[in-house]
């Protein structure tokens, strides 16, 4: 106790007059300020984060079934649970068809009333009563028009991004875990371990990318199985896993860099000193100061699988067949290279998203970057 | 140092090993090979002889023996290790082997592409240069000016776009859909290419080769005009430029005899890959402007299960990436006696 008070006494002798110093920034605060002054970067990433989260409400916003219905003065929402036609004085079997459903109630003129969406149509719905063939050009209320099975365009990019973007950082969340855990163990234990992680990296990431995607994601693109006729599809998350299984060699790299340079730093050998164990120092002390290449690169990897992902669909080995995707819908206007609004408007909705997200990670970098310049400017 | 390029050589064969290794591993553990492929195939031919039975319930089964032939002819017959190994051997006294589908000697199918994607990629390899040191060169002098801010906007498009989504606007914009009909739609050269004069000769392949050398071009377009900014940016905040601007010397002279060259150090060792990027192509650009090249035919290879085609352009393009990295090392020396590998 006694020896305690004295030393506190003592500082106070050391410094009489000066005030307390001002709490010093991490690092990292002042990265994330850096970022939010490049305001090119910083409205970007707001601008794609909340379409993001906006678009987990697509269902509620874009989709073919009714919100609410008011039927006999009780109320239904089709929009949570399923009601047969029957249920609304149908002679139908199956889902009724609710755009139909709400002109009739309007006609009929009883109490009855129908809250569709405001975009009332589906991604997966073929729109058969459109006149002429499929696909249709842009056309009230079909801005976008609609594809070869006469699916509309403008509901299947909607739902395609937030498609492509969960798949892009769920592939960044997997391949990144791989990635800092392996990179985390060459750099802190090195020696025999780390050369022949080393080749073995070097030798995985020669492979060329998209041909053994392509080999691989055949396992379930229609494949025979002696004594049945078995057509299987690759699964969202199985291409997920594909994909991170060829990505994690990228940022290993670099935190394997950043261990190694950690490694030797005093406060390591501090914590080691003090007996704290390797795992601890290499999770609580190490990781947090070996994270800058993991975001810095973060966003590229982003535009990387978001590409990988279309270019996948537009070869036809991407996600299963009814999934709103934007490659699939180029790789029909590549069919048919009349119909431009195939291709226009999902390349333009790839691009607009993909240059979002380089805007983000130029920022994102800059913020990182202790040199003056940017490097993309 | 004549020893550390030495032992990088060396450092060529395990690695090589590691890649083919691993391919053919791969190759031998997806399903769907080129046996399984003879097999359905023949099921789809019984199913159709019995009339069109419904599919899926055909129940011809292929003679034991027929099936132990195949496996024979395609070498399955013996172990991964063994495969590999003969393989090995054979690409080893410059056999690669006979393609599946075309049946002819692999190396004749790949030589065969060789033109083509030589043409391309020397042309895209060339114009990029052309276009990217210059206007990298413009952007460092010119920074924070209105060409500067304009010209990012075009980079950051390039970059943000990949090159063949590129090609498909552009075919569906001046391909003769609905918009202009500037250029075809796509092929290597015009069909009547022996029957054309010199002069059309040459009209009909800049027409035919516009579009896809554009698409070329985008990939490297951002990465190598900012290279380009960055390093001479980086240079003229140096000491040397200082003094050289102190001792009276003109802008131009400074800018491009003393820093311009130095900047150039971290672009010529891009040289290197040259032969990667003109012989590896991109199948994308390659198959949407349907274009035989190197890359397209990889991609067939894979989707046909050719293996021995698959693997030759992997023995290929691996040798010369892993070469392409020793040679941009020496021409990092070469160009910058500081620098010292050990």
């Amino acid at each position: 106790m006694k020896p305690a008070i004295a030393a506190t006494e003592l500082e106070s002798l050391a410094h009489p007059l000066e005030a307390a110093p001002p709490p010093s920034e991490s690092i990292t605060r002042r990265r994330v300020r850096k970022f939010r002054r490049l305001r090119r970067g910083y409205y970007s990433f707001l601008l794609l984060l909340s379409g993001y989260l906006f678009s987990f409400a697509l269902p509620l916003l874009v989709n073919n079934r009714a919100l609410i219905i008011r039927y006999d003065g009780e109320y239904y929402f089709p929009i949570a649970s399923f009601y047969g036609a029957s249920t609304f004085g149908f002679d139908a079997i199956g889902e009724p068809d609710y755009r139909r459903m709400r002109e009739q109630f309007e006609r009929e003129g009883r109490r009855n009333w129908v809250l569709m969406p405001p975009y009332p149509y589906s991604p997966t719905e073929s729109l058969l009563d459109l006149p002429g063939f499929p696909p249709h050009p842009p056309q009230w209320p079909h801005i976008f028009g609609t594809d070869d099975r006469g699916r509309d365009v403008f509901a299947r990019l909607a739902y395609g991004f937030n498609v492509s973007l969960t798949f892009a950082v769920l592939v960044l969340v997997f391949a990144d875990a791989v990635g800092v855990l392996v990179g985390a163990f060459l750099g802190y234990i090195g020696g025999k371990l780390d050369i022949l992680g080393q080749r073995l990296i070097e030798i995985w990431s020669s492979l060329p990318f998209l041909y053994t995607i392509i080999i691989v994601s055949s396992i379930v693109v229609p494949v025979y199985i002696p004594g049945r006729n078995l057509v299987a599809q690759p699964s969202f998350w199985l291409l997920i896993t594909i994909l991170a299984i060829f990505e994690w060699v990228g940022i290993t790299y670099y935190v394997r860099g950043e261990f190694y340079r950690e490694k030797a730093k005093d406060y390591v050998a501090a914590a080691i000193v003090t007996g704290v164990s390797d795992f601890a120092i290499m999770v609580r002390h190490i990781l947090p100061n070996s994270l800058t290449p993991v975001v810095s690169f973060a966003p590229f990897t982003i535009v990387a699988n978001i590409t990988a992902l279309v270019a996948l669909d537009f070869l036809g080995f991407g996600l299963p067949a009814p999934t709103p995707s934007w490659g699939e819908l180029i790789g029909q206007g590549m069919e048919n290279l009349t119909k431009w609004w195939l291709v226009f408007f999902p390349l333009g909705v790839l691009f607009a998203t993909l240059l979002l997200v380089v805007f983000i990670g130029e920022a994102v970098r800059e913020a990182f970057d202790p040199r003056e310049y940017s490097r993309l400017r | 140092m004549t020893g550390y390029f030495v032992r990088r050589l060396l450092l060529i064969v395990p690695t090589f090993i590691g890649i083919t290794l691993a391919a053919f591993l791969i190759m031998h553990f997806v399903p769907g090979g080129p046996i399984e492929r003879q097999i359905m195939a023949y099921k789809m031919a019984m199913a159709q002889e019995a009339g069109g039975a419904s599919l899926g319930q055909f129940g011809t089964e292929i003679p034991p023996e027929a099936l132990e032939e195949m496996r024979r002819f395609y070498g399955f017959d013996k172990p991964v290790h063994i495969r590999y190994a003969t393989w090995l051997w054979n690409v080893l006294h410059l056999d690669l082997g006979r393609s599946y589908t075309y049946q002819d000697p692999v190396w004749d199918v790949i030589k065969s592409r060789f033109p083509v994607s030589i043409f391309l990629g020397l042309t895209g390899f060339v114009l990029s240069y052309l276009v990217c040191v210059p206007l990298g060169v413009f952007k460092a002098v010119l920074h924070r000016s209105k060409f500067d801010f304009f010209s990012s906007f075009v980079v950051f498009l390039g970059y943000s776009v990949p090159g063949w989504a590129l090609g498909t606007v552009l075919l569906v914009l001046f391909g003769g859909g609905t918009f202009w009909s500037v250029f075809p739609l796509g092929g290597f050269r015009p069909e009547n290419w022996e029957y054309l004069t010199f002069v059309e000769k040459v009209s009909a392949q800049i027409e035919h080769m516009f579009l896809p050398v554009v698409c070329y071009m985008v990939g490297s377009f951002a990465t190598l005009t900012i290279l380009t900014k960055n390093s001479l940016m980086e240079n003229l905040g140096q000491d040397y430029v200082r003094t050289a601007f102190a001792k009276g010397l003109g802008e131009r002279r400074v800018i491009f005899v003393h820093a311009l060259r130095n900047s150039l150090i971290p672009i010529a060792t891009g040289l290197g890959h040259v032969f990667s990027l003109i012989l590896a192509g991109s199948f994308l650009i390659e198959r949407v402007f349907n274009i035989d090249g190197m890359g397209y035919l990889g991609y067939t290879s894979i989707l046909q299960r050719d293996y021995p085609v698959a693997l030759g352009i992997l023995v290929i393009s691996s040798l010369l990436m892993l070469i392409g990295n020793i040679i941009s090392d020496v021409i990092y020396v070469v160009v910058d006696p500081r620098i010292r590998f050990r």
